[in-house]
Parts: structure tokens; C-alpha cells; sequence
């Protein structure tokens, strides 16, 4: 690469110069746009370790535990960067998502010194942080000797930052002042509507404003289209039903899943407003949920809106958006919409799923494994996920400000930034953290499945709910 | 034996006809969409008809499949090659091991004989995830953690108790007379059992060996737990096209179809001695 070359690339890597200008000049140096990509990179890797010495442990191997995600395909694909930025190696063992977990547990449970970082995500932290399996990462946060000083761990969006934060108490408030960092967040999806365009032009309906209109607006896309059913939900039996669409809406009436009074829990259920929330939802699945709605997990939910199978979802938004490329047929006619179900609440309250990173207690290596998750949740290594390869949701402000990440976006998913940009100053994890979440909000999700079977009315099963969640909460001493 | 009349023998195809169709379309429809694409798997309603492609085979063979949404790097010949090793290794070592134990299970007694018997058949009855929590410790320290040593080790619980109990059973249905009579011929112990028992034995040792191989082939968790990805079975890897962006069923109808060929191939081979060995055992005279 030529002087003049590389000084335009400083220059635009310490933000001198816009990308549009940056292209332009190294176009007429003729340096060709492949070649541009690659030495932006490497000028920003050079930026950022200008004020800090990356190379503190040159020569040392990492080893990480990943989920097979789009997240991943990103780091690996910037990982060079890394080991050039450090001098460090970095192997990984990439595992299907259907029993990541499982091996994770085993690996933390076992002690296994195998593995120095790995994703997870927030919830299983509340299981895997009072055990001693991963590290209170504020340790690292806020030591300016092991953090670079343009790391900028405010600029990580607030709820994310806190939902990832818990002090270890049964009901403790995420993020309070006494919380531990277990985990940084990485990438995140909240939970809105996406929708296909074509259906619902042809229906001649708009994107459901509230709770009651969804019902409405789903019964009238299934009547309508003769085909597809109006609406996707996640269904089987598992805490994962809960989670998305359905705590969303539920939270947006201002309800709990428990109260905490002196320390102890108490299951929240069965309130007035909840039972009406409840009704609503039931009824919606009902009426125009998929017939095989009890077997509905993510997978089926997105491939089902990619494929013309259903109207709508209201699910995570990035399984809108994947559903929106890629060799789904209705790829190019998916449109996504905020939601607050109830008509009162001046905004969406999407809880979240937050893929983190996090760090192995037993890793023996645990400043260097520091090192790769600062990098991989920087600023930068975000900047490049989101403008090149598909990390998305980002975690930081900085990366949503980017004119060049928000021009993608819009141009091929029409309405994902609107419905991000208005729902995320709401997005955390509605959930209360404690030890029995899976346990508890399995059932959750069985009751759900009893009242959509009609095998028990609303009322009465979550009365039952409620009644037997309370006991086991005695039972371990929460309740 | 009654003859059946024609209306019996056409309601008997029938029957047949349909117990195969239930058994078997499920199978054929997996072969089916082996050659499709997603899309064309993905069509509502379901057709039959469809211009084949073997774009799914293609991505599994040479480890990459391509698609508008992108590059994905698949491991899967590597995970078949894994489930290959592992399996028969395991069972070949299982057979090294077993079959003269069950030899000396079924014509001899010694003290703690039985106990010794029993205790490596509750082997199979123990969940492995009890056993495999203690064992990564256990393996990490004498450094047997993530190599194919280690996993051949842990496949015994698998294949040994399984190959020994049945094996047994064979040696005890062979007359201790024909090994009596060898023996005053002049030969070893050695000699006949290798002479004698051992062909004697050979079609129930070929079911065993052939039961042992699909119990080890469909091990999910043992290398799950105990080992890094390089080194995971086949049923691990076939999960890998199940990702948070889709799932890319042609590639694993076409997983599953290349997946189920070598314990065919070994069941149609075996099948003589598996049918013979199945059904001697089975009869106590």
C-alpha cells in the first residue's frame, strides 16, 4: 500500500473524513474496493491500538465455546484483526445451537479449564454466576490498566448493559448498583412485528396497533388470504415461548411475573389484568395461530413467515429480518412494525434475548480471554459485524448512528430501523431474575398450552399456575 | 396349514401393502427431499413432482454449500468420518475384549464371576450423564479429555456389555463335547477356541458386533460432552444445519440418507448371520 494510501485510510479510521470521500480518493489511487474493505480494517485495528498495549499477551492461545450464529460467522470473519492487533491465537469450537447449552453446562459444571470465553445468553447467567462458573466482569470493566480507554462501555445501549447485570439476589433488580457484570452483551434481538407486505396489502390491513387489534388483524389475514394463518407465535412447551412476543406484550401492561416483598417471591399470574391479557392471547392463537401451534419453537415461527406460511410474527425482529434474505421465498416482501399491546402505553416494552460473552471461571488464562471479549464487543469489531455481515442487532449506540449501517439497513429492510429505534429505549428483560426461571417459566408455558387445548379455562389455570409456582418458591426458600 | 383364498390373500397384500407404506414413506420422503432445494421443500401444498437437484449432496461433499444469503462452511464429512472411526473402533475393540470374556462368562466358574458379569451389564442402565459429568474430570487429569483414545474408551460402555452378554449366550449354546474332542487331538486351549468356539460362535458374535455398531453409530452424548468439535459423531454435526437464520432441510434429508448408508450397507452385508444369530439365540433347547 502506497503513502498516500494509508494516510487516507488513517485519516478516515480517526474519523477525518467520510467513507463516501474515503472510496473516492482510493478508487482514483486505484486501489480496488475489495482491497479497500480489508485495509480500513486493518487502519481501524491500527487506531485502536494506538493508546493501548494489545500486545500485553502476545503469544498466548485462546480457546472459545461458540453457538453456530450469524454473530459468530461475523467474529470469525474480523478475526485476523485480532491476532494481529494482540499477537494471540484463538481456536474455537463451534456447536449447533439445539445442545450448545448443553455442552456449555458441561464444560462449566465439570470445571473444565478447556475453555477460557463463551456466548451465553443473560438468563442462564443466573444460574452460572452464584455457582462460581464465570467471572464478575466489572473487575475487567474498570480497570483502565486491562481496558483500552476507547472501549467506551457507556456507549453499550443502557438496557442491554443492565440486563446483563444481576447481584445475585432471588428478585434482586437487574443492574443495581451492587449487581455483577457476569456477561457483555454482544448482539441482541427484541421482540416485535414483521410482517409480509404482499399479504397484507392484499387484505387490506395495517400492522396491528395494540393487543386487541392484533386478534382482529390476525383473524382477518387467516379469513382473507385462504391459506396462510394469520399469526406466528412460538408455541412448545419451553421457557423459550414465554420469552419473545408473549412477556412483550404482557410487560406493556404494566404486569409482572412476580412481586417481591422482604426478600421473598411471590408468583404474579394470576392478576385481574393478567387474566385479560391471557384471554386475549389465548383467543389470538385460537383463531389464527398455526394448527400445530404446541410445536412452534423459533425455527418454525421464522421459517413459516419465510416461506408464506403464516401473515405475521411476533417474535424476535432478526427472525424477521434473516426471513427477509436468503432462499426464503417470501425473501424481499417482509416489513416489521413497533408494537405496544396495550392501547394505553406510550411505547413498545420488548423484553430481549441478549447473546454474551462471558468468562470462564476456571479459564487460567483470564486477562488474556479479557482481551478477545473487549475486542469482540468493541465498538469497532460491531461497526464491521454490522456494515459487512449480518450482526444484527448491535449492542451499541455508536454502531445505530452509523450512516452507512442505518442506509443498509433501510434500503432492504423497510420499517427495521423505525420499529429498533422506537421500541429500544424500552428494551430490557422483563423477567425477575432467580434461580428456578427455567423451571417456572416452563410451566409457564405448559399452562399456555393447556388454556389454547381448552383442557383448562384462563381463569382457572392461572390460578393453578400461580397456586403451584408459589409452593415450589417455598419449597427452596425463595417463596 | 390352511390355504388362504384369493379375497384373503389380496386383503393380506392389502395390509402389507399399507404397513410397508406407513413404515417406509417417511424414509422415501426424506430421500425425496434430498433432492430438492428449501424452497421447493417449502412450498405449500407439498408436491411430488420437482426438477431434482443435487446441490444438497454437492454442499455436504466438498464441505460448502452457497446461497444468496451467503457461505456456510459444513463439517459434515468429517463428523461421518468421525462416527465411522469412532464406531468401529469401539466395536472392534469391544470384540478384542469380549468375546473371550464371554468365553470365560460361559465355561468357567470363578469367584466374583457373576458379579463381574452383571456389573458390565449395568453399564447400559446407567444414564451416561451421570457417569459422564466425573468422567471429564477424571479425563482432563490423565489428558484423555478430546482425543479419539478417550472416546473409544467411553464407546465400551456402549458396545462391551452388549457384545459379552450376547456372545455368551452363543458360547454356552455350543457343546463343551466338540471342544473336549479337538482338545484330545492335541491342540491348545488357544487353538480351539480359535479353531473352534470361535466359528462355531461367529453368527452370534456378527449380531453382536452389528447391534453394538448402530447402538455406538446413534451416541449422541458421549462426544458431545467429552470432546471439542473436530471430533463429534454425525448426530452432533447434523444439527449444525438447524441455525438461528433457517433451517436447510434438503441438506439434512441428504445428512440423514449419507448418514444411514454404512449401517445399511453393514446390515444388508451381516444380514444372513444377523437373521441366524438372532433367532439361535433366541431358543433355549
Amino acid at each position: 500500500m502506497s503513502d498516500k494510501a494509508k494516510s487516507l485510510f488513517e485519516a478516515y479510521a480517526a474519523g477525518k473524513m467520510s467513507r463516501r470521500e474515503l472510496l473516492t480518493k482510493t478508487a482514483q489511487l486505484g486501489v480496488a474496493f475489495g482491497a479497500a474493505n480489508l485495509m480500513l480494517n486493518k487502519a481501524s485495528t491500527d487506531l485502536l491500538a494506538a493508546d493501548f498495549n494489545w500486545k500485553a499477551h502476545q503469544g498466548k492461545s485462546l480457546k472459545l465455546l461458540l453457538n453456530k450464529h450469524p454473530y459468530v460467522d461475523a467474529m470469525i470473519a474480523n478475526l485476523e484483526n485480532f491476532k494481529s492487533l494482540t499477537g494471540m491465537n484463538i481456536t474455537y469450537d463451534v456447536f449447533p445451537e439445539d445442545v450448545y447449552f448443553d455442552k456449555v453446562t458441561a464444560a462449566l459444571s465439570s470445571r473444565s479449564s478447556e475453555y477460557d470465553a463463551f456466548m451465553t445468553g443473560a438468563y442462564m447467567t443466573w444460574t452460572y454466576g452464584p455457582a462460581g462458573w464465570i467471572e464478575d466482569l466489572n473487575a475487567w470493566i474498570k480497570d483502565s490498566s486491562k481496558t483500552a480507554p476507547n472501549y467506551n462501555w457507556e456507549d453499550m445501549l443502557p438496557g442491554l448493559r443492565a440486563s446483563t447485570a444481576w447481584n445475585g439476589v432471588p428478585g434482586g433488580e437487574l443492574g443495581s448498583a451492587d449487581a455483577k457484570q457476569w456477561c457483555l452483551p454482544w448482539g441482541y434481538e427484541l421482540n416485535n412485528v414483521a410482517y409480509n407486505r404482499n399479504m397484507f396489502k392484499k387484505a387490506g390491513v395495517e400492522p396491528p396497533k395494540n393487543m386487541e387489534d392484533m386478534v382482529n388483524v390476525a383473524a382477518k389475514l387467516q379469513r382473507d388470504l385462504g391459506g396462510p394463518y394469520g399469526i406466528g407465535v412460538r408455541g412448545s412447551r419451553s421457557w423459550a415461548t414465554i420469552h419473545p412476543g408473549f412477556l412483550s406484550a404482557y410487560a406493556n401492561y404494566g404486569q409482572k411475573d412476580f412481586t417481591v416483598s422482604g426478600g421473598k417471591l411471590k408468583a404474579a399470574m394470576n392478576t385481574k389484568a393478567s387474566k385479560d391479557f391471557h384471554e386475549l392471547w389465548v383467543k389470538m392463537i385460537q383463531d389464527s395461530g398455526a394448527k400445530n401451534w404446541s410445536t412452534h419453537t423459533w425455527y418454525q415461527v421464522g421459517t413459516d413467515l419465510g416461506a408464506g406460511a403464516s401473515a405475521m410474527i411476533f417474535d424476535a425482529d432478526i427472525l424477521g429480518y434473516f426471513m427477509n434474505g436468503g432462499d426464503n421465498k417470501e425473501a424481499g416482501n417482509i416489513g416489521y412494525a413497533p408494537f405496544a399491546a396495550n392501547p394505553n402505553a406510550s411505547a413498545p416494552t420488548p423484553n430481549v434475548w441478549i447473546w454474551s460473552l462471558a468468562m470462564s471461571s476456571f479459564s487460567k488464562q483470564k486477562d488474556a480471554a479479557w482481551y478477545f471479549i473487549q475486542w469482540a464487543s468493541s465498538g469497532d469489531h460491531g461497526m464491521f459485524g454490522a456494515r459487512k455481515m449480518d450482526f444484527v442487532n448491535p449492542v451499541r449506540q455508536s454502531v445505530w448512528d452509523d450512516s452507512e449501517f442505518r442506509s443498509r439497513i433501510n434500503e432492504s429492510y423497510p420499517g427495521y430501523l423505525n420499529q429498533h429505534d422506537l421500541s429500544a429505549p424500552g428494551a430490557k428483560i422483563y423477567f425477575t431474575a432467580q434461580p428456578l426461571f427455567f423451571d417456572l417459566t416452563t410451566q409457564w408455558a405448559e399452562t399456555l398450552q393447556k388454556m389454547v387445548a381448552k383442557s383448562v379455562p384462563v381463569d382457572e389455570g392461572l390460578d393453578q399456575l400461580a397456586s403451584s409456582i408459589d409452593r415450589q418458591l417455598r419449597d427452596a426458600g425463595l417463596g | 396349514m390352511n390355504q388362504l383364498s384369493t379375497s384373503q390373500r389380496v386383503f393380506r397384500g392389502v395390509l402389507l401393502g399399507l404397513v410397508i407404506l406407513f413404515f417406509m414413506f417417511p424414509i422415501f420422503w426424506i430421500f425425496l427431499m434430498s433432492f430438492q432445494t428449501n424452497e421447493q421443500i417449502l412450498r405449500i401444498p407439498p408436491s411430488i413432482f420437482f426438477e431434482p437437484t443435487l446441490i444438497n449432496y454437492q454442499a455436504l461433499i466438498t464441505g460448502r454449500l452457497e446461497t444468496q444469503a451467503g457461505n456456510l462452511d459444513i463439517a459434515f464429512m468429517e463428523n461421518l468420518w468421525n462416527s465411522v472411526f469412532l464406531s468401529s473402533s469401539a466395536v472392534l475393540l469391544s470384540l478384542v475384549l469380549g468375546v473371550p470374556a464371554a468365553y470365560a462368562f460361559a465355561r468357567y466358574r470363578f469367584r466374583l464371576g457373576e458379579d463381574i458379569a452383571f456389573t458390565i451389564l449395568s453399564f447400559r442402565f446407567a444414564p451416561p450423564l451421570l457417569v459422564l459429568l466425573p468422567l471429564t474430570l477424571y479425563f482432563e487429569d490423565i489428558g484423555l479429555s478430546n482425543t479419539y483414545t478417550g472416546l473409544i474408551w467411553v464407546y465400551q460402555l456402549i458396545s462391551l456389555p452388549l457384545i459379552l452378554w450376547i456372545v455368551r449366550g452363543y458360547f454356552e449354546d455350543i457343546s463343551p463335547d466338540i471342544e473336549s474332542a479337538y482338545r484330545l487331538a492335541g491342540h491348545s486351549w488357544l487353538q480351539t477356541f480359535l479353531k473352534i468356539s470361535i466359528p462355531l460362535a461367529r453368527p452370534g458374535i456378527a449380531a453382536a458386533g452389528l447391534l453394538s455398531f448402530i447402538f455406538a453409530w446413534n451416541n449422541f452424548v458421549f462426544a458431545l460432552v467429552l470432546a471439542s468439535a473436530d471430533k463429534q459423531p454425525v448426530t452432533v454435526g447434523a444439527l449444525a444445519f438447524v441455525t438461528a437464520s433457517g433451517i436447510q432441510y434438503g441438506q439434512i434429508a441428504a445428512g440423514i440418507v449419507l448418514s444411514v448408508t454404512p449401517t445399511l450397507l453393514l446390515a444388508l452385508y451381516a444380514q444372513r448371520y444377523l437373521v441366524e444369530g438372532l433367532s439361535l439365540g433366541a431358543v433355549k433347547g
